[in-house]
Protein backbone atom coordinates (compact mmCIF):
# COMPACT_ATOMS: atom_id res chain seq x y z
CA UNK A 1 0.00 0.00 0.00
CA UNK A 2 1.17 3.33 -0.92
CA UNK A 3 2.35 5.81 2.13
CA UNK A 4 -0.83 7.87 3.38
CA UNK A 5 -0.51 10.22 5.49
CA UNK A 6 -4.66 10.82 6.42
CA UNK A 7 -4.72 14.24 7.46
CA UNK A 8 -8.01 15.22 9.38
CA UNK A 9 -10.75 16.36 6.85
CA UNK A 10 -12.54 19.32 6.28
CA UNK A 11 -14.89 18.71 8.66
CA UNK A 12 -12.78 18.20 11.78
CA UNK A 13 -12.02 21.80 11.33
CA UNK A 14 -15.74 22.86 10.97
CA UNK A 15 -16.84 20.84 13.64
CA UNK A 16 -13.62 23.29 15.38
CA UNK A 17 -15.15 26.55 14.74
CA UNK A 18 -18.40 25.74 15.14
CA UNK A 19 -18.08 24.03 18.63
CA UNK A 20 -15.79 26.92 20.23
CA UNK A 21 -18.60 29.14 18.79
CA UNK A 22 -21.59 27.59 20.51
CA UNK A 23 -19.15 26.50 24.03
CA UNK A 24 -18.14 30.32 24.10
CA UNK A 25 -21.25 31.74 23.73
CA UNK A 26 -22.94 29.66 25.98
CA UNK A 27 -20.39 29.67 28.42
CA UNK A 28 -21.16 33.92 28.98
CA UNK A 29 -24.88 32.92 29.76
CA UNK A 30 -23.19 30.24 32.49
CA UNK A 31 -20.71 33.06 33.87
CA UNK A 32 -24.03 35.41 34.10
CA UNK A 33 -25.47 32.41 35.76
CA UNK A 34 -22.11 31.85 38.30
CA UNK A 35 -22.53 35.72 39.51
CA UNK A 36 -26.35 35.62 39.32
CA UNK A 37 -26.89 32.34 41.75
CA UNK A 38 -23.72 30.66 42.60
CA UNK A 39 -25.75 27.71 44.68
CA UNK A 40 -27.27 26.30 42.05
CA UNK A 41 -24.54 27.66 39.49
CA UNK A 42 -21.78 24.90 41.14
CA UNK A 43 -23.89 21.62 41.53
CA UNK A 44 -24.70 22.05 37.82
CA UNK A 45 -20.73 22.75 36.90
CA UNK A 46 -19.89 19.66 39.03
CA UNK A 47 -21.90 17.25 36.58
CA UNK A 48 -21.22 19.40 33.49
CA UNK A 49 -17.65 18.88 34.80
CA UNK A 50 -17.44 15.20 35.21
CA UNK A 51 -19.64 14.48 32.21
CA UNK A 52 -16.68 15.91 30.01
CA UNK A 53 -13.85 14.75 32.42
CA UNK A 54 -15.09 11.65 31.70
CA UNK A 55 -15.11 11.90 28.19
CA UNK A 56 -11.22 12.71 28.34
CA UNK A 57 -10.66 10.03 30.98
CA UNK A 58 -12.44 7.34 29.69
CA UNK A 59 -10.24 7.80 26.42
CA UNK A 60 -7.27 7.73 29.03
CA UNK A 61 -8.41 4.05 30.08
CA UNK A 62 -9.56 2.96 26.51
CA UNK A 63 -5.70 4.17 25.01
CA UNK A 64 -4.32 1.99 27.47
CA UNK A 65 -6.28 -0.91 27.37
CA UNK A 66 -6.12 -1.31 23.31
CA UNK A 67 -2.66 -1.24 24.38
CA UNK A 68 -2.55 -4.01 26.60
CA UNK A 69 -4.85 -6.07 23.96
CA UNK A 70 -4.30 -5.10 20.72
CA UNK A 71 -6.99 -5.33 18.12
CA UNK A 72 -8.28 -3.35 15.61
CA UNK A 73 -10.67 -1.47 17.14
CA UNK A 74 -8.04 -0.30 18.96
CA UNK A 75 -6.04 1.23 15.49
CA UNK A 76 -9.36 2.40 14.33
CA UNK A 77 -9.56 4.60 17.15
CA UNK A 78 -6.57 5.23 18.75
CA UNK A 79 -5.98 8.70 17.20
CA UNK A 80 -9.17 10.36 18.39
CA UNK A 81 -8.70 8.65 21.88
CA UNK A 82 -5.58 9.87 21.73
CA UNK A 83 -6.40 13.55 20.99
CA UNK A 84 -9.51 13.26 23.58
CA UNK A 85 -6.98 12.70 26.58
CA UNK A 86 -4.92 15.50 25.25
CA UNK A 87 -7.77 17.55 26.39
CA UNK A 88 -6.41 17.12 29.89
CA UNK A 89 -5.39 20.28 30.03
CA UNK A 90 -7.93 21.97 29.58
CA UNK A 91 -10.31 20.05 32.06
CA UNK A 92 -7.08 21.12 34.81
CA UNK A 93 -8.34 24.61 34.30
CA UNK A 94 -12.09 23.65 34.26
CA UNK A 95 -11.52 22.32 37.87
CA UNK A 96 -10.00 25.83 38.61
CA UNK A 97 -13.26 27.53 39.77
CA UNK A 98 -14.83 24.54 41.59
CA UNK A 99 -11.42 24.78 43.75
CA UNK A 100 -11.12 28.51 43.99
CA UNK A 101 -14.93 29.36 44.19
CA UNK A 102 -16.98 26.09 44.59
CA UNK A 103 -16.13 24.62 47.59
CA UNK A 104 -17.96 26.34 49.75
CA UNK A 105 -21.25 26.23 47.63
CA UNK A 106 -20.27 22.62 47.39
CA UNK A 107 -19.27 20.92 50.51
CA UNK A 108 -20.60 23.07 53.04
CA UNK A 109 -24.09 21.40 53.35
CA UNK A 110 -27.87 22.95 53.71
CA UNK A 111 -29.26 23.86 56.50
CA UNK A 112 -29.61 21.60 59.71
CA UNK A 113 -27.52 19.43 57.38
CA UNK A 114 -23.85 20.21 57.74
CA UNK A 115 -20.75 19.55 54.97
CA UNK A 116 -17.44 18.10 55.39
CA UNK A 117 -16.11 21.63 55.23
CA UNK A 118 -18.26 23.40 58.12
CA UNK A 119 -19.15 20.13 59.98
CA UNK A 120 -19.24 20.96 64.09
CA UNK A 121 -16.29 19.33 66.08
CA UNK A 122 -18.46 16.91 68.01
CA UNK A 123 -21.95 15.42 69.00
CA UNK A 124 -24.57 14.87 66.15
CA UNK A 125 -22.85 15.52 62.26
CA UNK A 126 -19.37 15.57 63.67
CA UNK A 127 -16.79 13.51 61.63
CA UNK A 128 -14.88 11.21 61.89
CA UNK A 129 -10.90 11.21 63.58
CA UNK A 130 -9.97 9.95 60.14
CA UNK A 131 -12.13 12.14 58.39
CA UNK A 132 -11.32 15.18 60.12
CA UNK A 133 -7.69 14.76 58.80
CA UNK A 134 -8.39 13.90 55.38
CA UNK A 135 -11.35 16.07 54.51
CA UNK A 136 -9.96 19.33 54.97
CA UNK A 137 -9.80 22.38 52.34
CA UNK A 138 -5.76 21.72 51.29
CA UNK A 139 -5.88 18.24 51.61
CA UNK A 140 -8.56 18.86 49.11
CA UNK A 141 -6.67 20.89 46.91
CA UNK A 142 -2.91 19.09 47.15
CA UNK A 143 -5.00 15.69 46.50
CA UNK A 144 -6.48 17.13 43.23
CA UNK A 145 -3.44 18.31 41.94
CA UNK A 146 -1.81 14.80 42.55
CA UNK A 147 -5.17 13.48 40.31
CA UNK A 148 -4.88 15.69 37.44
CA UNK A 149 -0.68 15.15 37.53
CA UNK A 150 -1.04 11.05 37.60
CA UNK A 151 -3.79 11.53 34.18
CA UNK A 152 -1.60 14.65 32.55
CA UNK A 153 1.69 12.34 32.90
CA UNK A 154 -0.27 9.26 31.75
CA UNK A 155 -1.44 11.49 29.14
CA UNK A 156 2.03 12.67 28.36
CA UNK A 157 3.43 9.32 28.02
CA UNK A 158 1.08 7.73 25.64
CA UNK A 159 0.97 10.65 22.98
CA UNK A 160 4.90 10.86 23.38
CA UNK A 161 5.36 7.35 22.45
CA UNK A 162 2.48 7.48 19.76
CA UNK A 163 4.53 10.54 18.25
CA UNK A 164 7.59 8.36 17.99
CA UNK A 165 6.14 5.75 16.88
CA UNK A 166 4.92 7.44 13.55
CA UNK A 167 8.58 8.57 12.54
CA UNK A 168 10.37 5.40 13.58
CA UNK A 169 7.92 3.04 11.78
CA UNK A 170 10.09 0.16 11.95
CA UNK A 171 10.73 0.01 16.10
CA UNK A 172 9.10 -3.07 16.97
CA UNK A 173 10.05 -2.20 21.01
CA UNK A 174 7.90 1.04 21.13
CA UNK A 175 4.82 -1.38 20.84
CA UNK A 176 6.75 -3.30 23.94
CA UNK A 177 7.08 -0.59 26.05
CA UNK A 178 3.31 0.53 25.03
CA UNK A 179 2.43 -3.03 26.86
CA UNK A 180 5.09 -2.69 29.56
CA UNK A 181 3.11 1.02 30.53
CA UNK A 182 -0.27 0.41 30.20
CA UNK A 183 -0.62 -2.30 32.86
CA UNK A 184 0.41 -0.12 35.54
CA UNK A 185 -1.24 2.79 33.75
CA UNK A 186 -4.78 1.59 34.07
CA UNK A 187 -4.15 0.73 37.59
CA UNK A 188 -2.98 4.31 38.42
CA UNK A 189 -6.02 5.84 36.00
CA UNK A 190 -9.17 3.70 38.15
CA UNK A 191 -7.30 4.64 42.00
CA UNK A 192 -7.13 8.18 40.90
CA UNK A 193 -10.41 8.71 39.55
CA UNK A 194 -11.71 6.48 42.48
CA UNK A 195 -10.29 8.23 45.08
CA UNK A 196 -11.19 11.94 43.24
CA UNK A 197 -14.84 10.29 42.75
CA UNK A 198 -14.67 10.24 46.74
CA UNK A 199 -13.38 13.54 47.35
CA UNK A 200 -15.36 15.48 44.59
CA UNK A 201 -18.50 13.60 44.79
CA UNK A 202 -19.04 11.36 47.50
CA UNK A 203 -17.98 13.89 49.89
CA UNK A 204 -20.90 16.09 49.27
CA UNK A 205 -22.48 13.50 51.98
CA UNK A 206 -19.83 12.86 54.21
CA UNK A 207 -21.72 10.27 56.33
CA UNK A 208 -22.51 8.23 54.09
CA UNK A 209 -20.03 5.83 52.02
CA UNK A 210 -19.35 3.22 49.43
CA UNK A 211 -16.33 1.31 48.23
CA UNK A 212 -17.76 0.65 44.98
CA UNK A 213 -18.36 4.59 44.26
CA UNK A 214 -15.27 5.08 42.37
CA UNK A 215 -16.24 2.09 39.69
CA UNK A 216 -19.40 3.82 38.80
CA UNK A 217 -17.65 6.59 37.57
CA UNK A 218 -14.80 4.79 35.99
CA UNK A 219 -17.16 2.26 33.90
CA UNK A 220 -19.47 5.38 33.20
CA UNK A 221 -16.53 7.31 31.65
CA UNK A 222 -15.43 4.09 29.75
CA UNK A 223 -19.50 4.37 27.98
CA UNK A 224 -18.74 8.03 27.46
CA UNK A 225 -15.47 7.73 25.97
CA UNK A 226 -16.80 4.60 23.83
CA UNK A 227 -19.89 5.81 22.92
CA UNK A 228 -18.29 9.09 21.75
CA UNK A 229 -15.34 7.60 19.34
CA UNK A 230 -18.54 5.49 17.73
CA UNK A 231 -19.73 8.95 16.44
CA UNK A 232 -16.12 10.52 16.05
CA UNK A 233 -15.50 8.05 13.24
CA UNK A 234 -18.52 7.40 11.91
CA UNK A 235 -18.42 11.37 11.37
CA UNK A 236 -14.83 10.98 9.84
CA UNK A 237 -16.31 8.10 7.45
CA UNK A 238 -18.58 10.34 6.11
CA UNK A 239 -15.48 11.76 4.33
CA UNK A 240 -11.72 10.52 2.35
CA UNK A 241 -9.40 9.86 4.29
CA UNK A 242 -11.62 7.78 6.10
CA UNK A 243 -14.26 6.64 3.95
CA UNK A 244 -12.85 3.74 2.56
CA UNK A 245 -11.42 2.56 6.03
CA UNK A 246 -14.31 1.87 8.51
CA UNK A 247 -15.95 -0.90 7.83
CA UNK A 248 -18.78 -3.00 9.76
CA UNK A 249 -16.66 -5.12 11.72
CA UNK A 250 -14.85 -1.80 13.43
CA UNK A 251 -18.21 -0.65 13.87
CA UNK A 252 -19.10 -3.93 15.18
CA UNK A 253 -16.59 -4.46 17.46
CA UNK A 254 -16.97 -1.21 19.08
CA UNK A 255 -20.47 -1.50 19.48
CA UNK A 256 -19.97 -5.26 21.23
CA UNK A 257 -17.05 -2.79 23.78
CA UNK A 258 -19.89 -0.28 24.45
CA UNK A 259 -22.27 -3.37 25.21
CA UNK A 260 -19.83 -4.64 27.36
CA UNK A 261 -18.87 -1.24 29.34
CA UNK A 262 -22.87 -0.69 29.65
CA UNK A 263 -23.54 -3.56 31.33
CA UNK A 264 -20.16 -3.28 33.80
CA UNK A 265 -21.97 -0.11 34.58
CA UNK A 266 -25.18 -1.56 35.60
CA UNK A 267 -23.57 -4.60 37.50
CA UNK A 268 -21.60 -1.88 39.90
CA UNK A 269 -24.41 0.36 40.06
CA UNK A 270 -27.09 -2.59 41.13
CA UNK A 271 -24.32 -4.38 43.28
CA UNK A 272 -24.02 -0.93 45.55
CA UNK A 273 -27.75 -1.09 45.62
CA UNK A 274 -28.00 -4.94 46.45
CA UNK A 275 -25.16 -4.24 49.15
CA UNK A 276 -26.51 -1.28 50.51
CA UNK A 277 -30.46 -3.04 50.53
CA UNK A 278 -29.46 -6.34 52.07
CA UNK A 279 -27.53 -4.08 54.67
CA UNK A 280 -30.27 -2.19 55.46
CA UNK A 281 -28.34 -0.14 57.59
CA UNK A 282 -29.63 4.06 58.37
CA UNK A 283 -25.77 5.67 57.86
CA UNK A 284 -26.00 3.49 54.48
CA UNK A 285 -29.48 3.68 53.33
CA UNK A 286 -29.37 7.80 52.71
CA UNK A 287 -28.08 7.42 49.68
CA UNK A 288 -31.24 5.52 48.06
CA UNK A 289 -33.65 7.38 50.51
CA UNK A 290 -33.13 10.66 48.63
CA UNK A 291 -32.37 8.67 45.38
CA UNK A 292 -35.32 6.40 45.23
CA UNK A 293 -37.99 8.04 46.19
CA UNK A 294 -40.21 11.61 44.78
CA UNK A 295 -39.21 13.35 41.90
CA UNK A 296 -35.67 11.94 42.31
CA UNK A 297 -37.58 8.33 41.88
CA UNK A 298 -38.77 9.10 38.58
CA UNK A 299 -35.24 10.10 37.25
CA UNK A 300 -34.01 6.58 38.86
CA UNK A 301 -36.46 4.57 36.67
CA UNK A 302 -35.30 6.83 33.50
CA UNK A 303 -32.02 5.89 34.25
CA UNK A 304 -32.64 2.41 34.54
CA UNK A 305 -34.51 2.30 31.58
CA UNK A 306 -32.92 4.28 29.26
CA UNK A 307 -29.23 3.80 30.35
CA UNK A 308 -29.73 -0.19 30.37
CA UNK A 309 -32.92 -1.70 29.24
CA UNK A 310 -32.87 0.12 25.73
CA UNK A 311 -29.12 0.25 25.05
CA UNK A 312 -28.67 -2.86 26.10
CA UNK A 313 -31.79 -4.45 24.08
CA UNK A 314 -30.27 -2.65 21.02
CA UNK A 315 -26.95 -3.22 21.13
CA UNK A 316 -27.67 -6.82 21.88
CA UNK A 317 -28.57 -6.83 17.98
CA UNK A 318 -25.81 -8.19 14.99
CA UNK A 319 -27.21 -5.92 12.70
CA UNK A 320 -27.75 -2.47 14.67
CA UNK A 321 -24.13 -2.99 15.72
CA UNK A 322 -22.93 -2.97 12.22
CA UNK A 323 -25.15 -0.33 10.70
CA UNK A 324 -23.46 2.95 10.63
CA UNK A 325 -27.00 4.93 10.82
CA UNK A 326 -27.84 3.25 13.92
CA UNK A 327 -25.18 2.44 16.20
CA UNK A 328 -24.00 6.57 16.24
CA UNK A 329 -27.63 7.42 17.98
CA UNK A 330 -27.75 4.97 20.19
CA UNK A 331 -24.07 6.42 20.92
CA UNK A 332 -24.80 9.48 21.81
CA UNK A 333 -28.32 8.94 23.39
CA UNK A 334 -25.79 6.88 25.68
CA UNK A 335 -24.09 10.42 26.25
CA UNK A 336 -27.19 12.18 27.22
CA UNK A 337 -28.25 8.92 29.30
CA UNK A 338 -24.25 9.57 31.14
CA UNK A 339 -25.40 13.56 31.84
CA UNK A 340 -28.95 12.16 33.36
CA UNK A 341 -27.20 9.44 35.36
CA UNK A 342 -24.62 12.27 37.02
CA UNK A 343 -27.53 14.55 37.41
CA UNK A 344 -28.71 12.16 39.28
CA UNK A 345 -25.73 10.87 41.36
CA UNK A 346 -24.60 14.40 42.11
CA UNK A 347 -27.84 16.58 43.00
CA UNK A 348 -30.33 15.29 45.55
CA UNK A 349 -28.08 16.34 48.22
CA UNK A 350 -28.32 19.92 47.04
CA UNK A 351 -32.16 19.81 46.23
CA UNK A 352 -35.00 17.61 46.29
CA UNK A 353 -36.46 18.65 42.91
CA UNK A 354 -35.66 17.22 39.89
CA UNK A 355 -36.04 19.31 37.62
CA UNK A 356 -33.52 20.68 35.92
CA UNK A 357 -32.74 24.68 36.32
CA UNK A 358 -31.33 26.83 32.71
CA UNK A 359 -27.75 26.10 34.18
CA UNK A 360 -28.35 21.92 33.85
CA UNK A 361 -28.49 23.13 30.24
CA UNK A 362 -26.34 26.24 29.50
CA UNK A 363 -23.05 24.58 30.94
CA UNK A 364 -22.92 21.40 29.50
CA UNK A 365 -23.05 22.83 26.32
CA UNK A 366 -20.49 25.41 27.36
CA UNK A 367 -18.06 23.03 28.69
CA UNK A 368 -18.97 20.29 26.04
CA UNK A 369 -18.63 22.98 23.34
CA UNK A 370 -15.38 23.95 24.31
CA UNK A 371 -13.98 20.36 24.99
CA UNK A 372 -15.20 19.06 21.40
CA UNK A 373 -13.32 22.33 20.01
CA UNK A 374 -10.25 21.24 21.51
CA UNK A 375 -10.80 17.51 20.80
CA UNK A 376 -10.99 18.60 17.21
CA UNK A 377 -8.01 20.93 17.38
CA UNK A 378 -6.00 18.42 18.65
CA UNK A 379 -7.43 15.46 15.72
CA UNK A 380 -5.85 17.85 13.43
CA UNK A 381 -2.05 17.64 14.60
CA UNK A 382 -1.91 14.16 13.76
CA UNK A 383 -2.31 11.67 11.27
CA UNK A 384 -5.60 9.87 11.81
CA UNK A 385 -4.04 6.68 11.97
CA UNK A 386 -1.27 5.50 13.83
CA UNK A 387 1.03 4.88 10.90
CA UNK A 388 3.85 3.24 12.90
CA UNK A 389 1.45 0.15 14.26
CA UNK A 390 2.76 -2.83 12.72
CA UNK A 391 -0.70 -3.63 12.64
CA UNK A 392 -2.15 -1.03 10.93
CA UNK A 393 -2.24 -2.90 7.33
CA UNK A 394 -4.13 -5.89 8.66
CA UNK A 395 -6.66 -3.45 10.69
CA UNK A 396 -7.67 -1.61 7.45
CA UNK A 397 -7.62 -4.54 5.21
CA UNK A 398 -11.05 -4.94 3.41
CA UNK A 399 -11.76 -8.56 3.79
CA UNK A 400 -14.99 -8.63 2.54
CA UNK A 401 -14.20 -7.72 -1.25
CA UNK B 1 -32.77 -44.13 -12.98
CA UNK B 2 -34.69 -42.83 -10.76
CA UNK B 3 -33.71 -45.54 -8.01
CA UNK B 4 -30.34 -45.08 -8.98
CA UNK B 5 -30.29 -41.75 -7.82
CA UNK B 6 -32.08 -42.40 -4.56
CA UNK B 7 -29.05 -44.20 -3.35
CA UNK B 8 -26.80 -41.66 -4.33
CA UNK B 9 -26.11 -39.00 -1.48
CA UNK B 10 -23.86 -36.30 -4.12
CA UNK B 11 -21.11 -35.81 -5.98
CA UNK B 12 -18.00 -34.59 -3.85
CA UNK B 13 -14.75 -33.23 -5.01
CA UNK B 14 -11.85 -32.85 -3.39
CA UNK B 15 -9.41 -30.02 -3.41
CA UNK B 16 -5.42 -29.56 -1.89
CA UNK B 17 -5.70 -25.67 -0.22
CA UNK B 18 -8.63 -23.52 1.03
CA UNK B 19 -8.47 -20.78 -2.03
CA UNK B 20 -9.23 -23.46 -4.51
CA UNK B 21 -12.34 -24.61 -2.31
CA UNK B 22 -13.65 -21.20 -2.00
CA UNK B 23 -13.10 -20.42 -5.69
CA UNK B 24 -14.64 -23.44 -6.43
CA UNK B 25 -17.50 -22.71 -4.20
CA UNK B 26 -18.10 -19.02 -5.90
CA UNK B 27 -18.06 -21.63 -9.44
CA UNK B 28 -20.96 -24.04 -8.24
CA UNK B 29 -23.11 -21.34 -7.42
CA UNK B 30 -22.69 -19.47 -10.61
CA UNK B 31 -23.66 -22.42 -12.00
CA UNK B 32 -26.49 -23.11 -10.08
CA UNK B 33 -26.28 -25.18 -7.45
CA UNK B 34 -27.52 -24.49 -4.14
CA UNK B 35 -27.50 -27.82 -2.17
CA UNK B 36 -23.98 -28.02 -1.19
CA UNK B 37 -21.40 -28.59 1.93
CA UNK B 38 -17.75 -27.82 2.34
CA UNK B 39 -15.55 -29.66 4.71
CA UNK B 40 -12.52 -28.45 6.03
CA UNK B 41 -9.69 -29.62 8.67
CA UNK B 42 -9.60 -25.82 10.06
CA UNK B 43 -11.94 -23.11 10.21
CA UNK B 44 -11.75 -21.02 6.37
CA UNK B 45 -12.72 -17.97 6.77
CA UNK B 46 -14.72 -16.66 3.59
CA UNK B 47 -15.70 -19.90 2.88
CA UNK B 48 -19.37 -19.41 4.82
CA UNK B 49 -19.16 -15.91 3.17
CA UNK B 50 -18.86 -17.89 -0.29
CA UNK B 51 -21.50 -20.35 -0.01
CA UNK B 52 -24.03 -17.94 0.76
CA UNK B 53 -24.64 -19.31 4.44
CA UNK B 54 -27.53 -17.01 5.77
CA UNK B 55 -28.02 -16.23 9.75
CA UNK B 56 -29.24 -19.37 11.26
CA UNK B 57 -31.79 -18.79 14.17
CA UNK B 58 -29.08 -19.98 17.44
CA UNK B 59 -28.66 -16.15 18.13
CA UNK B 60 -32.98 -15.76 18.27
CA UNK B 61 -33.12 -19.04 20.02
CA UNK B 62 -30.53 -18.06 23.00
CA UNK B 63 -32.48 -14.78 23.43
CA UNK B 64 -36.03 -16.84 24.25
CA UNK B 65 -33.75 -18.95 26.48
CA UNK B 66 -32.31 -16.33 28.16
CA UNK B 67 -36.16 -14.41 28.64
CA UNK B 68 -37.59 -17.57 29.80
CA UNK B 69 -34.57 -18.23 32.33
CA UNK B 70 -34.66 -14.50 33.48
CA UNK B 71 -38.49 -14.36 33.84
CA UNK B 72 -38.62 -18.17 35.30
CA UNK B 73 -35.87 -17.35 37.73
CA UNK B 74 -37.95 -13.87 38.96
CA UNK B 75 -41.02 -15.14 38.55
CA UNK B 76 -40.32 -18.23 40.92
CA UNK B 77 -38.58 -16.26 43.24
CA UNK B 78 -41.60 -13.67 43.42
CA UNK B 79 -43.63 -16.69 43.96
CA UNK B 80 -41.60 -17.97 47.04
CA UNK B 81 -41.05 -15.01 48.80
CA UNK B 82 -44.44 -12.78 48.38
CA UNK B 83 -47.19 -15.47 47.60
CA UNK B 84 -46.10 -19.21 49.07
CA UNK B 85 -44.47 -18.77 52.10
CA UNK B 86 -44.60 -14.87 52.69
CA UNK B 87 -42.03 -13.89 55.51
CA UNK B 88 -41.26 -10.65 56.67
CA UNK B 89 -37.51 -9.99 56.94
CA UNK B 90 -36.09 -7.36 58.36
CA UNK B 91 -39.05 -5.04 57.26
CA UNK B 92 -38.53 -5.39 53.69
CA UNK B 93 -41.08 -5.59 51.30
CA UNK B 94 -42.14 -9.19 50.44
CA UNK B 95 -41.40 -8.25 46.70
CA UNK B 96 -37.90 -7.74 47.26
CA UNK B 97 -36.96 -7.68 44.14
CA UNK B 98 -32.96 -6.43 44.27
CA UNK B 99 -32.73 -9.81 46.56
CA UNK B 100 -33.91 -11.91 43.80
CA UNK B 101 -32.11 -9.71 40.68
CA UNK B 102 -28.71 -12.29 41.14
CA UNK B 103 -30.47 -15.23 40.74
CA UNK B 104 -32.59 -14.16 37.92
CA UNK B 105 -29.42 -12.72 36.26
CA UNK B 106 -27.21 -16.58 36.70
CA UNK B 107 -31.17 -18.51 35.46
CA UNK B 108 -30.91 -15.74 32.45
CA UNK B 109 -27.32 -16.87 31.49
CA UNK B 110 -28.01 -20.40 32.22
CA UNK B 111 -30.93 -20.42 29.97
CA UNK B 112 -29.50 -18.62 27.17
CA UNK B 113 -26.38 -20.52 27.20
CA UNK B 114 -28.63 -24.05 27.29
CA UNK B 115 -30.34 -22.71 24.69
CA UNK B 116 -27.49 -21.60 22.42
CA UNK B 117 -25.69 -25.11 22.99
CA UNK B 118 -28.48 -27.49 22.36
CA UNK B 119 -29.95 -25.25 19.40
CA UNK B 120 -27.18 -25.09 17.72
CA UNK B 121 -27.12 -28.75 17.98
CA UNK B 122 -30.53 -29.32 16.77
CA UNK B 123 -30.62 -26.82 14.38
CA UNK B 124 -26.91 -28.91 12.92
CA UNK B 125 -28.94 -32.59 13.17
CA UNK B 126 -26.73 -33.31 15.93
CA UNK B 127 -25.63 -35.88 17.52
CA UNK B 128 -25.67 -38.11 14.20
CA UNK B 129 -22.88 -40.99 14.37
CA UNK B 130 -23.20 -41.22 10.73
CA UNK B 131 -22.88 -39.44 7.62
CA UNK B 132 -23.40 -40.90 3.71
CA UNK B 133 -19.71 -38.61 3.62
CA UNK B 134 -17.76 -41.00 5.36
CA UNK B 135 -18.58 -43.58 2.57
CA UNK B 136 -16.19 -42.12 0.83
CA UNK B 137 -12.65 -43.92 2.03
CA UNK B 138 -10.24 -40.82 1.19
CA UNK B 139 -12.51 -38.66 3.36
CA UNK B 140 -10.39 -39.27 6.51
CA UNK B 141 -8.09 -36.37 4.87
CA UNK B 142 -10.86 -33.83 5.50
CA UNK B 143 -9.06 -34.02 9.81
CA UNK B 144 -6.02 -33.65 8.18
CA UNK B 145 -5.01 -31.70 4.74
CA UNK B 146 -7.62 -31.86 1.99
CA UNK B 147 -11.01 -29.63 1.30
CA UNK B 148 -14.02 -31.27 0.24
CA UNK B 149 -16.95 -30.03 -1.56
CA UNK B 150 -20.09 -32.05 -1.94
CA UNK B 151 -23.04 -30.96 -4.16
CA UNK B 152 -25.62 -33.06 -2.80
CA UNK B 153 -27.97 -34.99 -5.15
CA UNK B 154 -31.24 -32.92 -3.50
CA UNK B 155 -30.24 -30.14 -5.50
CA UNK B 156 -32.77 -29.57 -8.60
CA UNK B 157 -29.99 -29.29 -10.69
CA UNK B 158 -28.00 -32.52 -10.05
CA UNK B 159 -27.23 -35.22 -12.16
CA UNK B 160 -24.76 -37.43 -11.61
CA UNK B 161 -22.71 -37.30 -14.23
CA UNK B 162 -23.25 -34.06 -15.11
CA UNK B 163 -22.47 -33.06 -12.03
CA UNK B 164 -19.17 -34.57 -11.61
CA UNK B 165 -18.31 -33.36 -15.40
CA UNK B 166 -18.69 -29.99 -13.59
CA UNK B 167 -17.03 -30.65 -10.98
CA UNK B 168 -13.98 -32.13 -12.95
CA UNK B 169 -13.57 -28.90 -14.80
CA UNK B 170 -12.56 -27.14 -11.51
CA UNK B 171 -9.16 -29.11 -11.59
CA UNK B 172 -9.98 -30.83 -8.06
CA UNK B 173 -7.73 -33.68 -7.04
CA UNK B 174 -10.47 -36.37 -6.89
CA UNK B 175 -14.39 -36.70 -7.69
CA UNK B 176 -15.72 -38.96 -6.20
CA UNK B 177 -19.79 -40.29 -6.01
CA UNK B 178 -20.69 -40.40 -2.75
CA UNK B 179 -23.33 -43.33 -2.00
CA UNK B 180 -25.92 -44.47 1.22
CA UNK B 181 -24.56 -47.38 2.11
Amino acid sequence: MAAQEYPAPESVSRLQTRAFGVGAMALLLAIYGAIHSPETFFPSYLMSFLLVLGLALGSLGLVMLQHLTSGHWGIIIRRPLESATRTLPLLAVAFLPIAIFGMRYLYAGHGDDKGWLNAPASGEGALSAFQKNYLTHNGYLIRAVIYFAVWLALMFIFNVLSKQQDTNRTDRALRQRFKILAGPGIILYVFAMSFAAIDWVMSISPHWASTIYGFLFVAGQLISSMAFMIAVVVLLARTEPFAGILQPRHLHDLGKLLLAFVMLWAYFDFSQLLIIWSGNLPEEISFYRTRLYGEWGIVAVIVVVFHFFVPFFLLLSQDLKRNAKVLPKIALWLILMRLIDLFWMTRPEFTSSAVPSWLDLVLPIALGGLWLGFFAFNLRQCPLLPLGDPDLAEAIKNHEH
Amino acid sequence: MEHHRSHIYGVMAEFDAPEQLIHAVEKTREAGYHRMDAYTPFPVEGLAHAMGLKRNMVPFITLLGGLAGGLGGFGFQYWAAAISYPQNIGGRPLNSWPAFIPVTFELTVLGAALCAVFGMLALNRLPQPHHPVFNVKRFVHATSDRFYLCIEARDPKFHVAETARFLQGLHPHHVTEVVYD
